[in-house]
């Protein structure tokens, strides 16, 4: 790369070839002040406020030689204007001034130009405090105003852009950042300009308003008050607020984010949170979030939360102590001896996963991971090497999406995924339906759902001499041009990473998904390199630390359970997804096995449980999460506990020494240090290992003048990628043969980002985005069947079991494949793979 | 609706530009959907963008960018009157102030019946031949160059008896 060498404020820069000037400026400490330059996106130069002077050193034009003035210095050449330095290049020997009278007068000039229609109500606005505008009007404003106060344009001051975001088009100062932001980064243009000059405005025209799920991003980048967020809109002021780092939970990618809490009266002297920013990590999120981790916190300060542990006595759920509880679970759990059964949620942190494994393990019970998504052992094998990050590949990556609508699992993972698509990376989509991302990718794969095992072998098959037997549905996929062209761009690239979701899928289907991606990865020789690898796009934060941990799903919960003797079910809650185990009474009859239930609320499972145990929401306590590309991650206590509460890594320990084990009951830290010191993957970890920071660019969150947004500094721990366990072999799975039913539906299951999980539902202020149960049908079968859109259907599953309880609205759709129905997950049907199933409208068995 | 209705000069408008540019006929949509009722509904804008491929804020916001497309109901015709420097120096404010006068409302109005809207604009580069105005409506725009209040009156008038005979055969107003 060829370097280029120029002095800005007297200090000399050597910079690559094709930096912006305000980009080298930073580099060395200098602030040049911009509105509309922001380091995500690309220049566009409309606010004028980071103008400079520049002068370029005079070429003679005979000699192509610099001239030189009498002492020898080069001549220098200034231009007439100011430049903005936004948009200006460097270039060699330039001399840039940013701190001349000129200079200077220029930016004071740009201020009180600005501020002609700017209400200045920086008292009750909530950027007040952390508002470039605010600071650069102290620094450079004129200090009294030549414009007419009476000439003020006068605005509408609460304009709803949608239910999240509020407008004040009074502030606004037509940086266009929040337009460029939704047009160029995440590519959901719904928001735009209307009209031009001073009567310029924001709108939406979308339905419903600003429909995007990353709108919050805007409110961070936004350089005034003009974009404020429903959650914190007139609830604090920036400077009251203490932050805390934290690690989203809602998805497997593991979001750096910060924690805002304020103490206050309202809220009877306690700490309580005001909002949630996103924290830089360039590996990870680099500086966004997705709105359903922005607002979908409040489950953790939910007023249905358990406080107490509750112990069932003369057949109802009565209040008990801590003592009572633990001691009475002890005793039982000592009876069971290896039948217990422990059953863990993949939002359990590595803490809490360690200390009820090593319960589990030390009695000889058994550990199952709550979820359908297996390969949790391939992608410690394959997955990304610790160095990897996706704002690294380009031209010489290929990237495979399967089996995923990445947009509705993993929407960060999507934004990065498409950006690197942009910058030159081979995008293999490979879906039996369209989704977001098939509009940036390089090639489309189309398999029937079910096959999609067997299309990834058939993309080795088009490659390598092996040729495992397909089956019949994915047979003509080996002579499909598009595959064999998919599988040619993925074997040729230098880099590939494949991410496997779990649309459609069930374990079965997922585990010979995960096998088959790890297949190719080894056919094509896309293993242990940085940017190589494969990617589990779980349904939960940390399920793959809980794979890493030794917990694995199982086939079939209801079967496995049976020899149970004890029953210990924490973060998750089978008899809410899935009300056969209410029918059939596999949970929570006591002669059967002794049910404790761990978790935040009163489940459904713990309706039926002997002891419910309460326990600390992530906020209020320390822990570590591994995310979906194995990075593990601190997050911090935010809040105070709640009085006589404890973490789950704490209630498994207490129950573990009460049967004299050895277990850590106190400290996070401590209970991580034993979990790294048996588990090979976490060797040489330690939460101060976690916790190491190294300068990141660009550089955002600093109260300077470069304005980035409010994205917080990371000082707490950008977190350490695991380094791979065994290469792990070429093994080919076997393949469930998932045809269509000669009669009725195929059911299949999918991810909606909106869902009516219980860490979702709190969060009133997202239920307009949260639909209404439903299932999605192709149009023409729908058309056969009779059911028109927005009819209230019943599944029947033809396996037998009842679902008739549960209702779902019907959508049709001409893109879903024929005879698919496809079910969103948590919305109450449980289908848990393919499933076969008739369709019943009203009172009429139709399919 | 807007689609269904003038499905064939849509075909016709979009076989002008290459598919995977369709966008690029935004414009051309758009004046059509304003023909008839000289204003583009939400409803138009939200099928536009789908014919199109972009998000219909996209359709709004060019809709707001050019000055002879509406989002709202307007009068059938808008009497555009070039007000700028040269127009000026030959007397188009007193004519502009003549007309509306003569027609009893202010700049910016529209007479009581809906018809006609009188509004000054910028240069419509015709500075040799002010007063001069443009009649804007759904049929497109037309030029009246050396005007008097006295032509430019006779010609509202004629607009309005146009108007009321198109509300009378169940065209927008």
């Amino acid at each position: 790369m060829k370097m280029v060498n120029l002095t800005i404020d007297g200090k000399t820069v050597t910079v690559p070839e094709g930096t912006l000037i305000v980009n080298a400026a930073k580099k060395v400490g200098i602030d040049i002040p911009v509105f509309c330059y922001h380091p995500k996106m690309e220049p566009v130069g409309m606010c004028r406020m980071c103008l400079v002077e520049i002068g370029r050193p005079v070429i003679d034009r005979t000699t192509g030689q610099v001239v030189r003035e009498d002492d020898g210095s080069p001549k220098m050449q200034f231009g007439p204007k100011l430049e903005t330095a936004c948009t200006t290049p460097v270039s060699e020997g330039m001399v840039v001034l940013g701190t001349s009278e000129k200079a200077k007068a220029g930016r004071q000039d740009i201020i009180e130009f600005l501020l002609t229609s700017h209400p200045l109500d920086c008292p009750i606005c909530d950027k007040g405090g952390e508002c470039p505008l605010q600071n650069l009007t102290m620094e450079f404003g004129p200090g009294e105003s030549r414009y007419l106060y009476d000439e003020k344009m006068h605005l509408a001051k609460h304009v709803p852009l949608g239910e999240l975001i509020y407008l004040d088009r009074e502030r606004c100062i037509q940086c266009g950042r929040c337009v460029r932001f939704q047009d160029q980064v995440v590519d959901d243009p719904v928001i735009g300009f209307f009209q031009r000059g001073r009567s310029l405005e924001i709108v939406t025209y979308s339905e419903p308003g600003f429909d995007s799920v990353f709108s919050g991003n805007t409110t961070d980048i936004c350089p005034v008050g003009a974009l404020t967020t429903t959650d914190f809109r007139f609830k604090a002021r920036p400077w009251e607020l203490r932050s805390a780092a934290s690690i989203c939970t809602q998805c497997p990618v593991g979001c750096n984010i910060a924690f805002n809490t304020r103490r206050e009266a309202v809220s009877g002297g306690k700490w309580v949170i005001k909002r949630v920013m996103p924290r830089q990590n360039e590996w990870v999120n680099e500086i966004w979030m997705c709105d359903k981790g922005r607002f979908g916190y409040h489950y953790s300060k939910s007023a249905e939360r358990l406080t107490q542990p509750l112990v069932r006595r003369q057949g109802e759920l009565a209040p008990a102590t801590w003592e009572e509880a633990l001691s009475f679970v002890a005793e039982r759990f000592q009876q069971a001896g290896d039948g217990l059964f422990s059953i863990a949620g993949g939002r359990l942190s590595n803490e809490d996963l360690y200390n009820q494994g090593k319960l589990t393990d030390s009695l000889g019970g058994k550990k199952v991971l709550y979820g359908t998504m297996g390969g949790g052992d391939l992608t410690a094998q394959s997955g990304l090497v610790p160095g990897s990050n996706f704002s690294d590949m380009g031209k010489e990556t290929a990237i495979l999406v399967v089996a995923s609508d990445l947009h509705e699992e993993a929407p960060i993972w999507w934004l990065r995924v498409k950006q690197a698509a942009e910058r030159g990376a081979q995008l293999i989509v490979a879906n039996p339906r369209p989704t977001r991302l098939d509009a940036y990718a390089t090639h489309l794969v189309r398999y029937p759902y079910g096959s999609e095992a067997g299309a990834l072998l058939a993309m080795v098959n088009t490659l390598s001499a092996k040729r495992p037997d397909l089956p019949e549905a994915v047979a003509n996929l080996v002579r499909s041009p598009e595959l064999k062209a998919a599988a040619k761009a993925f074997a040729e690239a230098e880099n590939a990473v494949i991410l496997y979701g779990s649309e459609g899928t069930g374990l079965e289907t997922s585990t010979a998904l995960a096998q088959s991606c790890q297949n190719l990865l080894l056919a094509t020789g896309h293993i242990g390199r940085i940017n190589n690898g494969l990617v589990a796009v779980w349904q939960r934060v940390n399920d793959q630390g809980a794979w890493e941990l030794g917990w694995r799903p199982v086939a079939n919960l209801p079967e496995a359970m049976q020899a149970a003797r004890a029953l210990y079910v924490a973060a998750a809650d089978p008899a809410g997804d899935d009300p056969a185990y209410l029918a059939e009474g596999r949970l929570g009859s006591q002669e059967q096995a002794f049910l404790v239930v761990q978790d935040l609320f009163l489940t459904a499972t713990a309706r039926l449980a002997d002891v419910v145990l309460p326990v600390q929401a992530w906020t209020e306590r320390e822990g570590s999460y591994t995310s979906g590309e194995r990075r593990v991650q601190r997050f911090y206590p935010v809040v105070p506990e709640l009085a006589d509460s404890y973490a789950d890594f704490s209630v498994a320990g207490q129950i573990g020494k009460r049967l004299g084990l050895d277990m850590e009951i106190r400290l996070a830290g401590r209970t991580f240090a034993r979990l790294a010191s048996e588990t090979p993957a976490f060797t040489g970890l330690s939460y101060a290992r976690l916790a190491e920071v190294v300068e990141q660019w660009p550089i955002v969150g600093r109260g300077d003048l470069y304005y980035g947004g409010t994205t917080y500094e990371n000082s707490q721990g950008i977190g350490v990628q695991l380094p791979l366990t065994s290469a792990g072999g070429l093994s080919w799975p076997k393949l469930v043969e998932v045809g269509m039913p000669k009669i009725g539906l195929l059911a299949v299951p999918i991810t909606r980002l909106y869902d009516h999980g219980s860490t979702l539902l709190p969060s009133s202020m997202l239920h307009q985005r949260i639909p209404e149960p439903y299932v999605v049908l192709n149009d023409q079968d729908a058309e056969r069947l009779k059911i028109s859109e927005g009819a209230a259907i019943q599944l029947i599953p033809a396996e037998g079991g009842s679902w008739l309880g549960v209702r779902a609205i019907a959508r049709l759709r001409s893109d879903v494949p024929e005879r698919i129905v496809l079910v969103p997950r948590s919305f109450g049907l449980p289908v848990a793979g393919p499933t076969v199933v008739s369709v019943r409208l009203a009172e009429r068995v139709l399919a | 609706m807007f689609a269904e209705k003038y499905s064939d000069e849509i075909q016709a408008i979009l076989s002008k530009y290459p598919p995977e540019q369709r966008r690029a006929a935004v414009m051309p949509l758009i004046y059509l959907a304003q023909r008839e009722q000289m204003y583009v509904t939400k409803q138009a804008m939200v099928e536009i963008a789908e014919i199109l491929g972009i998000s219909s804020t996209d359709v709004a916001s060019i809709v707001g960018f050019y000055t002879l497309y509406y989002d709202k109901v307007g009068s059938t015709y808008r009497v555009q009157v070039c007000t700028d420097l040269p127009c000026a120096l030959r007397g188009a404010e007193q004519f502009l102030e003549g007309l509306c006068n003569n027609l009893g409302i202010r700049v910016g109005e529209t007479t009581p019946d809906g018809a006609v809207m009188v509004e000054a604009v910028m240069c419509l580069a015709a500075c040799d031949k002010a007063p001069m105005f443009q009649v804007q409506s759904g049929d497109g725009l037309s030029y009246h160059e050396n005007q008097t209040v006295e032509s430019a009156a006779s010609l509202v008038a004629e607009l309005r008896r146009k108007a009321q005979s198109k509300r009378r055969d169940g065209h927008g107003r």
